[in-house]
């Protein structure tokens, strides 16, 4: 109501007032009211008949996509979820397999120790009889060189020393003796 | 060569011999010959060798012999030589040799010492084998070094052995 004495009474002050002044610090004039109001109400209207469903819908159009990316958002988040809880499962899983490879590590550690303690062993042993064996032969083949060679040698100074000894005395004397001793012989005794 | 020919060949040289008066003689000293072709491999080597002339080599015969021989034990040799019998020459003489033995019932004594021996070593070495073996010998002595000493008879299969070459062999084998 106040308004509407405003606009009237602006309506039949229009006269007397100054051109530059409005009458309220706060209103324009009357009649840019008397106008101005309606205008405004018709391009509200207006924009409400034919803006609006268009904005609505783009309104609807951006909430279903917030609520899709919100949703999108919700089963990233489940499936992170889910994948932690296999995570952790996995984990706890591989601890356990650690666990159980190392101790079929240690197993094997240990049994390999003990084959490799046991192969070198034998091979030690079979070494040291090798070695045994060929120091034996070793010891077999000097001494047949040495009593060959000492045979050798003492062939050697035999033919040398009966040779040199047989002087004709020696050989009258060789002769002799072998008539002495065939002639001692009796038929069917000789050799 | 076989051993009738052998055996023929013998028996030639024999009957020349017995013919000859002279058996004895040319059968001592064919067993020297044979022996010495025997151990000498310069005279076998001459003897057999083709290349010289049959003819060549009974000249090689005379002078060898010459006068260290009857004529009647070089023309025999010759002849075999000649006939190209050379290789079998041995075999043919050992053949001469035993069958003049047995003419006379001896057993041939093959006896090698390393120095000759003499008459009277001879003669009891011939009564100590006919002692030993039981039978007369035909005592064929021959001179040979590798006896080095002492003496090797042979009367038949029976080989009486005292010479140092085999004393020595003995020792060598201990060794």
């Amino acid at each position: 109501m106040r308004l509407l004495e405003i606009l009237i009474r602006a309506a039949g002050e229009g006269h007397e007032h100054d051109v530059t002044q409005t009458p309220s610090k706060f209103l324009p004039e009357g009649y840019e009211l008397l106008f101005g109001i309606p205008a405004s109400l018709l391009v509200f209207g207006l924009l409400y008949k034919f803006a609006g469903p268009v904005i609505k819908k783009g309104m609807a159009a951006r909430t279903a996509k917030i609520q899709a990316e919100l949703d999108a958002g919700e089963a990233a988040r489940s499936a992170a979820d889910i994948e932690a809880v296999k995570i952790r499962e996995a984990k706890g899983d591989i601890a356990s397999e650690r666990s159980r490879i190392l101790a079929d590590a240690d197993a094997q550690a240990a049994t390999m120790l003990a084959d490799g303690r046991a192969r070198i062993k034998t091979e030690l042993a079979e070494v040291e009889a090798k070695a045994l064996a060929d120091i034996a032969s070793v010891q077999s083949r000097v001494g047949d060189e040495l009593r060959a060679e000492i045979a050798r040698l003492s062939s050697a100074a035999v033919d040398q020393v009966v040779t040199g000894s047989l002087d004709d005395a020696t050989h009258q004397e060789l002769i002799e003796n072998f008539i002495q001793r065939v002639g001692a012989q009796k038929a069917g005794a000789s050799k | 060569m076989s051993d009738n020919r052998i055996e023929g060949y013998a028996r030639g040289l024999f009957e020349i011999a017995r013919a000859e008066g002279t058996l004895d003689e040319v059968e001592d000293e064919l067993f020297r010959f044979a022996r010495s072709y025997e151990s000498s491999d310069q005279l076998r080597n001459a003897l057999n060798d083709e290349l010289i002339p049959p003819a060549k080599r009974q000249a090689i015969i005379e002078d060898l012999l010459g006068s260290k021989a009857t004529s009647t034990t070089t023309q025999l040799i010759s002849m075999v030589v000649g006939s190209g019998r050379t290789r079998d020459l041995p075999a043919i003489v050992d053949n001469l040799v035993a069958r003049a033995s047995s003419a006379k019932d001896l057993e041939v004594a093959e006896v090698r010492t390393a120095v000759a021996l003499t008459a009277d070593q001879q003669t009891r070495l011939a009564a100590a084998l006919t002692n030993a073996t039981g039978k007369q010998v035909n005592l064929k002595v021959v001179v040979d070094s590798s006896v080095l000493g002492g003496i090797v008879a042979t009367v038949g299969d029976t080989v009486i052995d005292g010479s140092v070459r085999t004393r020595i062999d003995q020792l060598k084998s201990r060794l």
